[in-house]
């Protein structure tokens, strides 16, 4: 499955993948700060488990914190 | 789950200095630098965890930031100049012309000034009602309401609102539930878990750890759906659960200036470490002195919702984990008793601040609610007998043996 993450595209070797999934194979840490933008679309953290991602979406980390970690 | 102290400590963010410091360094910088222009821009969007510009973020700053999201279990976090600032950027960006606000009159008095004086031109409306009496506040509630406000308890009247039942009431009206929880902290009283959408505080307070720094917390607890308010009904779509947290960082916040000065932010930070043992502290030295002033024939009366025949100890008990706070009042009579047992303390100092590691005492209505008169000051329940003490973290004998040079001068 192909995605881009933060506009940098990346080959996933997962044909299924949720926005947790994700999140830890990305080695985000404290995901349950992080907000998480799908196709232009905040996803809410209480379904970060049950969104999957599709071959082509645009995800996007929003770093409302201004960062730092 | 970490315990609150572990959590407050450590955090759940691995911080990584370059050489080890335990303790993170104050980055004291106005503006960040980029590796190339894309890079920038990314970090403009925010999709790139970086700093810009220390108005809008600072790396320590968001250290206390990071630190306070874990304690309230990931929600969203800015970190501010002060309390009042985490107030008026929240009413601004929920508010406007037209909108009114839903609050009670013994509000402190600061507060009830920015809404019913400084915001009062610019068209906001303000209901006072009793927070205490739920149907009151679901009466108040219109279309129009924007947000319904109040205090985990209120200073200096001490009052105690059943957060659960007006959260009920704000979820079913669909309008989102603040409330000042400077008093109580997160230590005390977890907002979130009791249905409140924004949680305020005024980092001065306890977390300073010891009134070492202006500072004030707006922590979005991440459960209301922002597609119901109008002043976001544009980016809900889109920012969803985020949708207040972008108008504040992206506008409200970034425009109005009031960012938390990253040396007052360490000092924050140190604070929090040590929140849960000096709250444990002063709210033990208070339920000791409210006794102890209870049982004083020449003290009129003692409030303090730690006294089992409070009219506020059963709520306060359950919703503050058998905790009172470190405020108290009690009633002298008149000014000039009130005066003259201030002015006969040694160890407690005279001086309007809360929650310091040092006993603090007023006389709230010749001081913060001068702006007031009289009538006013009765709705407020701001008596012109009423004393304040807010105690801090020394031996409570040592308090007592205090007051005690206050009551021989009467």
């Amino acid at each position: 499955m192909q995605i881009s993450i933060n506009g940098e595209e990346r080959q996933l070797n997962s044909e299924e993948l949720s926005i947790l999934n994700l999140l830890e194979a990305e080695k985000v840490e404290a995901p349950e700060m992080v907000s998480v933008q799908v196709n232009g679309r905040v996803v809410n953290r209480t379904d970060y488990e049950k969104h999957v991602l599709r071959n082509g979406d645009e995800v996007d980390f929003l770093y409302f914190m201004g960062g730092g970690r | 789950m970490s315990s609150f102290s572990t959590t407050a400590i450590h955090g759940t963010v691995s911080g990584h200095d370059q050489h080890g410091a335990l303790r993170q360094p104050v980055y004291d910088s106005v503006a960040f630098e980029h590796p190339d222009a894309r890079s920038m821009e990314m970090t403009f969007a925010g999709k790139k965890a970086a700093h810009a510009y220390s108005r809008i973020s600072n790396p320590t700053v968001s250290e206390l930031e990071d630190r306070v999201s874990s304690l309230c279990h990931g929600a969203f976090v800015i970190a501010v100049s002060s309390g009042m600032a985490s107030i008026s950027n929240t009413i601004l960006a929920l508010g406007g012309a037209g909108s009114n606000i839903v609050t009670s009159p013994r509000l402190f008095g600061n507060s009830l000034s920015l809404f019913s004086k400084t915001l009062h031109p610019w068209g906001l409306e303000t209901r006072c009602v009793d927070m205490t009496n739920p149907e009151e506040v679901e009466r108040a509630v219109d279309s129009g309401t924007r947000m319904v406000f109040f205090e985990s308890m209120t200073n200096p009247g001490l009052e105690v609102a059943d957060a659960r039942l007006l959260a009920g009431i704000c979820q079913a009206k669909r309008v989102p539930l603040v409330c000042d929880n400077t008093v109580m902290t997160p230590y005390l009283f977890e907002a979130g878990k009791a249905g409140i959408n924004i949680e305020l505080v005024s980092s001065t307070k306890y977390i300073s750890g010891g009134a070492t720094s202006v500072g004030g917390l707006i922590i979005d607890h991440r459960n209301f759906d922002w597609s119901h308010a109008p002043a976001l009904a544009d980016t809900a779509d889109q920012y969803g659960e985020a949708a207040l947290l972008h108008r504040l960082r992206h506008e409200v916040f970034r425009n109005l200036g009031a960012c938390l000065a990253p040396h007052n932010a360490w000092l924050q930070t140190l604070g929090l470490e040590t929140l849960d043992l000096r709250i444990e502290k002063s709210s033990a030295n208070a339920l000791a002195v409210a006794r102890f002033l209870a049982s004083e024939k020449q003290i009129g009366s003692v409030n303090y919702p730690g006294l089992a025949d409070n009219p506020y100890h059963p709520i306060a008990k359950e919703q503050f984990k058998n905790r009172f706070g470190g405020i108290l009042t009690f009633d002298l009579g008149d000014e000039k008793r009130c005066f003259r047992f201030i002015d006969s303390l040694k160890l407690i100092r005279r001086a309007t601040n809360i929650n310091d590691n040092k006993s603090l005492i007023i006389h709230p209505a010749s001081t913060i609610f001068n702006e007031y008169n009289e009538d006013e000051l009765t709705q407020m329940g701001v008596g012109a007998g009423m004393v304040r003490l807010a105690t801090g973290i020394e031996e409570p004998n040592d308090i007592i043996n205090d007051l005690k040079r206050g009551i021989k001068s009467l």
